[in-house]
């Protein structure tokens, strides 16, 4: 039988989200004939033992269980002992999540969020939506939701008390940094669209892409981007492009590995490996695709790039395509699949890891950028605004000695501002770099050589 | 199949607790015969993500442990006193039972992946290094606790005598963050410790309820009359305060040893024709009929509500302190031969009155609040049962719990004072400190209640 997969990278669960699925999905039958009989014998131990346990709750309980309730408790227990990014997913979160992938809009916030230590933590705002404009910071843990205590409710429970009707508020209680400074936010929603690739012409010459994060709509809106400033900035008018990735939490691989694609002509963009050796999954450049004219390219990077966004950075660095600029990313070097179950939801799993194009893993590690500039904090944020990464979260997968924690993920929301964005249009300009360096800025010695990179190719 | 009732709070982990003696292994046989296929299609739907996982994890998962997080997670969303021992676990509660291990004296229970400290054991090294009721672990030898399940926090404690941990613990609202270096020691929990308490009163304190618990009470009670002997005895305390529960059937025989006749608790599962009766033996009461006084605080739980109850209903002791814990539920272990236990609530119970304490707690007959320092304001608390994810529900005036703190020092003591005074018959409004609030219900004439009957 057919088991349709979707590849999955993100690492946060979306706040809303609004229409159809991905159509008819063939239920699971796993169990005929998918048993190694090498630990069948075993297998049968373990089920059997969780049947007994299960007809016993069943049988002695205190009160009539809800049989449902206890399996799907039963599979998130098993999910969630994985690692942090394999959970289970009810028929109604798995349609959320498939709306969201779809890039589809709904009643909401803008937030992404995943749970942590029983609150749901801000993975970041979505541009340009009312989470953003009240100033609700990536790493803020919601401890309260319309005066109803976050600790205790599940991750799907909070996201369905935030989204609602557009122009309804919603009140957030918000614990924000070190010292937990408490903080209330009225928040009007609104309908949100997961409007993936935003882009204009910065400095009259440079095409400015950002990606919020990597659904279905990715690649088109990528490419009528770049059809849009051959139109306006035309021909050799384009300097280059800055492909901005800060805070974009991951997505679909297949789309990570179409917006690499577009940028690069041949070669390898990445590679993913499950269990066993001979399930290496090796995804190259189709000629043909690259619709930048092999001009300059800069990636922008954070602490709250994770995934899809880093299979695109590592694959531009590794492929000498582009010079990132930044801080170090995330370091979720794991790939999800979504397994539907019929009409019970699905199982988001951890199939493989994957390795960009030099062969690294960046699991737990993350992408170093090949320009380090940091964001001038405000002085109310400082401390505030660091992701931990990877990995900090528990029960992550493991990777070798040399594991790195996170980094700043605060972009400052006037662009004139914006440190990380300067230094990228003043390297595409070709400013001198002992210019471009401002205190914030340090580079990276063992990487630097920026501006060769960037060079046409 | 041999069961044993348990009604402690947390896990006991300094503690040599608990139950289970040799215990036959179960036998599942009983399944509804009207939920086949239902349940059939439930196991189905289990099979197919298990098998999954086997075939398709990114690493070879162990199918053992992932059983075991099935189970841990499926009894996880019943309540939060049912959980799963694994077989380490689950050897660990029967070695406790010989009396000696290294490990810090602290009962603590999770919270929604939060590490808590239900309370510290008296005489340990953790009591001695200053850890509170509330305080929260979040961090053992320098490894964050989020996400570690309560038996590998257990696990990391635990340890070699002699040997240090460092525990960084958030106290209060405030959230401080505080370090605290603590040195193993072997744990003996003495479930009971006693002394004549003013040359007259005999002091009995019952830190938790283990096997040895009613042996120790009698062995105290029989010391009594040594010390103080014939009528020179005034009463009794009896000081559950910080009690987090235990063994149900030693619960029981504690209230022997003061009543001789009447129902003691009654247990009731899911079906009505389930309802155990547990009643005084007659011949069982030690006490002679003397005057007894109970203290309670917020931290005493389960079995310490079994007793404080039924002597409150039997108008046999005066209760004083503040509201329990309101953990009205029994909880069975049940043995699955080499995989370990569950722990599952399989009953509610009921004092000799009727009522469920569940979520509610026990008024005490006499509130007594105790002086509580600066620094530890509004962080000795305790929330009790009825803040408790997920807990059996209780109607609609359910309590949450109240104040856990006892003064290291017996002078500062208002709560073990007002006992004195009262047993020794000092007018109530003299005893009544500036602080106590009347009791909230009508409160039984005192010295009517302590005295002899």
């Amino acid at each position: 039988m057919i088991l349709r997969k979707i590849s999955y990278l993100a690492f946060g669960a979306l706040v809303g989200a609004a229409s159809v699925g991905f159509g008819a999905q063939p239920s699971l039958n796993l169990l005929a004939g998918a048993v190694r009989p090498a630990a069948a014998a075993n297998s049968a131990d373990q089920l059997g033992l969780f049947s007994k346990v299960f007809e016993k709750v069943r049988s002695t309980y205190v009160e009539k269980p809800d049989d449902d309730k206890l399996v799907v408790g039963a599979i998130n227990g098993m999910l969630a002992s994985l690692d942090p990014h394999s959970n289970y997913l009810d028929a109604k979160t798995l349609h959320d999540f498939q709306q969201t992938m779809k890039g589809e809009e709904f009643g909401g916030l803008g937030l992404e969020v995943m749970q942590e230590g029983g609150l749901v933590k801000v993975v970041s705002p979505i541009d340009e939506t009312p989470a953003a404009r009240a100033g609700v910071l990536s790493g803020d843990l919601i401890i309260g939701i319309d005066d109803a205590p976050v600790q205790g409710m599940t991750l799907k429970e909070a996201v369905d008390k935030m989204r609602g009707a557009a122009n309804t508020p919603v009140r957030l209680k918000i614990s924000r940094g070190a010292d937990k400074q408490e903080r209330l936010f009225t928040i009007v929603r609104e309908i949100i669209h997961v409007q993936s690739v935003r882009s204009h012409l910065e400095a009259g010459d440079i095409g400015y892409i950002r990606i919020t994060q990597f659904n279905q709509q990715t690649t088109d809106g990528l490419k009528k981007a770049m059809e849009k400033f051959q139109a306006n900035g035309g021909g050799d008018k384009l300097k280059g492009y800055i492909l901005d990735l800060r805070n974009n939490p991951g997505g679909l691989l297949n789309q990570s590995v179409q917006v690499v694609n577009a940028f690069l002509d041949h070669g390898e963009i990445v590679s993913t490996r499950g269990r066993n050796a001979d399930q290496a999954q090796h995804y190259n450049a189709r000629p043909g695709s690259d619709i930048s004219q092999g001009k300059p390219l800069v990636v922008l990077i954070n602490g709250g790039s994770a995934s899809a966004s880093e299979i695109v950075s590592g694959a531009l660095q590794d492929q000498k395509r582009a010079t990132l600029i930044g801080t170090r990313t995330f370091g979720k070097g794991s790939v999800q699949t979504v397994l539907p179950l019929g009409d019970n939801g699905a199982v988001k799993l951890t199939t493989a890891r994957y390795y960009t194009p030099s062969g690294r893993s960046i699991q737990a590690k993350g992408i170093t950028p090949d320009i380090k500039v940091l964001e001038d904090i405000p002085d109310d944020l400082k401390g505030k605004v660091d992701t931990k990464g990877e990995a900090a979260l528990p029960a992550h997968l493991k990777n070798g000695d040399d594991e790195k924690g996170g980094s700043d993920a605060y972009v400052p929301p006037d662009a004139a501002k914006d440190t990380q964005l300067i230094a990228a249009v003043d390297l595409l300009h070709n400013v001198r770099k002992a210019e471009t360096t401002t205190p914030g800025i340090a580079a990276d010695p063992a990487k630097s050589g920026g501006v060769a990179q960037v060079k046409p190719n | 199949m041999r069961k044993v009732s348990y009604l402690v709070l947390g896990a006991a982990f300094g503690a040599a607790a608990a139950a289970a003696m040799p215990q036959a292994s179960a036998v599942f046989a009983n399944g509804a015969f009207a939920a086949a296929a239902d349940t059939y299609r439930q196991l189905n739907l289990f099979g197919d993500v298990f098998e999954k996982i086997r075939t398709d994890y990114v690493e070879k998962p162990d199918e053992g442990k992932l059983v075991e997080a099935a189970i841990n997670g499926m009894l996880a969303s019943l309540d939060p006193h049912s959980s799963y021992m694994d077989a380490k676990a689950f050897k660990d509660m029967q070695v406790q039972t010989k009396g000696e291990f290294g490990g810090l004296g602290i009962e603590v229970t999770q919270e929604d992946g939060v590490l808590k400290v239900v309370t510290p054991i008296d005489d340990t090294p953790a009591a001695k290094a200053g850890i509170m009721s509330g305080d929260v672990i979040i961090a053992i030898d320098g490894e964050t606790a989020a996400g570690l399940t309560l038996d590998q926090a257990v696990d990391k404690m635990r340890g070699p005598i002699n040997s240090a941990v460092n525990l960084k613990v958030q106290r209060g609202p405030n959230k401080d963050v505080k370090d605290i270096k603590i040195v193993r020691d072997v744990i003996k929990v003495q479930s009971v410790r006693s002394h004549v308490e003013d040359g007259d009163i005999g002091y009995i304190r019952i830190t938790q309820f283990t096997e040895q618990t009613f042996d120790g009470l009698k062995a105290a009670m029989d010391k009594f009359r040594t010390d103080a002997p014939g009528d020179k005895l005034k009463g009794y305390i009896i000081d559950l305060r910080n009690n987090p529960g235990g063994l149900l059937d030693q619960s029981i025989e504690v209230v022997n040893a003061f009543i001789d006749k009447g129902e003691i608790v009654s247990t009731r599962g899911r079906n009505a024709d389930e309802t155990q009766r547990f009643n005084a033996r007659p011949g069982g009461d030690l006490s002679h009929g003397k005057p007894v006084v109970v203290l309670i605080n917020g931290g005493s739980a389960s079995a310490s509500e079994i007793v404080s109850g039924a002597l409150q209903d039997h108008k046999r002791a005066t209760l004083i302190g503040t509201r329990s814990f309101g953990k009205g539920s029994v909880q069975t272990i049940m043995p699955l031969g080499e995989n370990g236990a569950l722990r599952l609530t399989t009953a509610r119970y009921y004092t000799p009155s009727g009522r469920s304490i569940q979520a509610k707690g026990i008024e005490p007959d006499i509130q007594v609040l105790e002086d509580v320092p600066d620094d530890l304001k509004g962080k000795d608390d305790t929330k009790g049962e009825a803040s408790l994810k997920g807990h059996l529900k209780n109607g609609e005036d359910e309590k949450t719990g109240s104040q856990a703190y006892v003064p290291p020092d017996a002078k500062n003591d208002k709560q073990l004072i007002a006992a004195v005074d009262l047993l020794h018959g000092v007018k109530k409004a003299a005893v009544e400190p500036p602080k106590t609030d009347a009791p909230a219900t009508a409160p039984v004439p005192a010295t009517d209640a302590a005295k002899p009957n």
